[in-house]
């Protein structure tokens, strides 16, 4: 099992998030900003592009801050899927993926910066992920994951049978259990 | 529902990436909320890739915090949420269609995400809308084509009436002509052949006479038309005594038929006169039309 992360701190900032306390967003920062930031800057690949992203899921989350349900998941997961769906539209818009899907995850930010330690104490580093992820499943992981790939994109891009898609992506996540101790 | 079966799918895991349909991640939420297993490892495999996500975290640089911080501030001042929807929309850049985008779990729908979400809908209702149309028009097809084969198989039968009653009566005119044929090919019946009078010299007509079978059968050849009230009567002459043997009928005084007439035992002559409609029981000598004598 997981370790949940302490719900206190979560449930307080929700409760002040739904309220409308614009400071409870200075802390919304502190907390969420490295993690988000990073993913939104592996999806667009551009440092101006991932600040201005961060920037307007922001603002997206403060109005529609009345739909998140956390019966249906934690806040982390949510503001994640909203900064990732920002991120990805803009590089569908922009068409960002012609020119740069390709580029390998090795050359990916995260990769020569240091691993933030912002919210998470068991905070695991790619460098360690990537060793026991196998290169397949992280793929798959990856091209549905940061690339806006949708499940039948990735099996056409990969010569794969669509059950075989799903699957490894279970694999894959499922892998990422073990990394957790 | 197996649920472990389900859960080994790695359909939590799609709808997690948000690669599920509107549908499709609904049904996944329906079954999160009735089965906790499923609700747990829907929650790991969340947890889980939000691990991953973490391990790509990137530090922003600290200049940034005032920056992107200000820039919020500046934004919802400027999009109060009075207008709710409307701020969000300016802030997504030419949403493109992303099936997984509407179908979040975690992520219930944005405002944003509606144009999204509600192209999803139109398409789907115009093509509904089409489908329609393209039904209600091969119905109409249909319906025309079976209400003019209806109509078609109306006339047939119609036409096929029609035919039946011809033949019918062609039928009993054969009948009667093969009955006719047959009376004047018999060499049992005997002709006697009756001509015109001076008060109707154009006059002529035959008796069939069989003497065997007593039968009589009259046949016109050209009689002036009876005036009303008036008709013509047969007479078999025995002996010089005139005997009744009935009254031709209108359609055989204009000659279209053969008539058979009243049995007569015994004659050497026939005559026609024309006599009062119903007959008269001795013939008006005065209004003899046509006569003849028996030949042996």
């Amino acid at each position: 099992m997981l370790p949940e992360p302490p719900p206190i701190a979560e449930e307080q900032l929700v409760a002040r998030l739904r309220a409308q306390d614009e400071a409870a967003m200075t802390e919304f920062y502190d907390k969420y900003s490295a993690a988000l930031y990073g993913v939104i800057l592996r999806i667009v690949r551009k440092e101006e592009e991932a600040e201005d992203v961060l920037q307007e899921g922001m603002v997206k989350i403060w109005h529609s801050f009345q739909s998140y349900d956390p019966s249906k998941g934690r806040l982390f997961t949510w503001v994640l899927n909203v900064c990732r769906n920002l991120a990805i539209d803009k590089i569908r818009s922009r068409q960002y993926r012609v020119s740069s899907h390709s580029q390998p995850l090795d050359e990916s930010p995260a990769e020569r910066q240091p691993a933030a330690t912002t919210f998470r104490p068991e905070h695991i580093g790619l460098q360690e992920i990537t060793r026991q992820l196998n290169p397949e499943q992280k793929q798959i992981v990856d091209l549905l994951y940061f690339e806006g790939y949708t499940q039948s994109e990735v099996a056409e891009e990969l010569n794969l049978p669509l059950g075989t898609v799903k699957t490894r992506a279970r694999a894959a996540i499922k892998v990422l259990s073990k990394l957790i101790r | 529902m197996n649920i472990e079966d389900y859960i080994e799918s790695g359909q939590l895991e799609l709808y997690a990436l948000q690669q599920l349909s509107p549908a499709e991640a609904a049904e996944v939420e329906r079954l999160a909320a009735q089965y906790p297993a499923i609700r747990a490892e829907l929650t790991q495999v969340q947890q889980r890739l939000g691990l991953y996500a973490e391990a790509h975290a990137v530090t922003p640089p600290a200049s940034m915090r005032e920056r992107v911080l200000g820039g919020w501030q500046q934004a919802i001042r400027q999009q109060p949420v009075a207008v709710a929807p409307a701020p969000i929309a300016p802030v997504t850049p030419e949403p493109t269609p992303r099936p997984a985008q509407a179908s979040e779990a975690v992520v219930r729908p944005l405002p944003a995400a509606e144009p999204e979400a509600g192209s999803g809908f139109r398409w789907l209702a115009i093509a509904a809308s089409v489908a329609l149309l393209l039904s209600l028009g091969a119905n109409w097809l249909l319906y025309s084509r079976w209400q003019s084969s209806e109509n078609q198989l109306v006339l047939a039968q119609a036409e096929q009436a029609r035919f039946a009653a011809t033949t019918q009566a062609v039928q009993k005119r054969l009948a009667t002509r093969t009955e006719e044929l047959g009376i004047l090919r018999s060499e049992q019946f005997r002709t006697v052949v009756m001509t015109g009078t001076p008060q109707a010299p154009g006059a002529r007509a035959k008796v069939m006479y069989n003497p065997a079978t007593r039968a009589v059968y009259v046949d016109v050849n050209n009689l002036p038309a009876a005036p009303t009230g008036k008709q013509y009567q047969l007479w078999a002459l025995d002996k010089g005594k005139p005997v009744d043997a009935g009254m031709l009928a209108q359609n055989t005084a204009a000659g279209d038929s053969l008539q058979r007439m009243k049995d007569i035992v015994s004659a050497q002559a026939f005559a026609v006169t024309l006599e009062d409609a119903g007959g008269h029981p001795t013939p008006t000598l005065a209004a003899l039309t046509v006569m003849g004598q028996m030949t042996n």
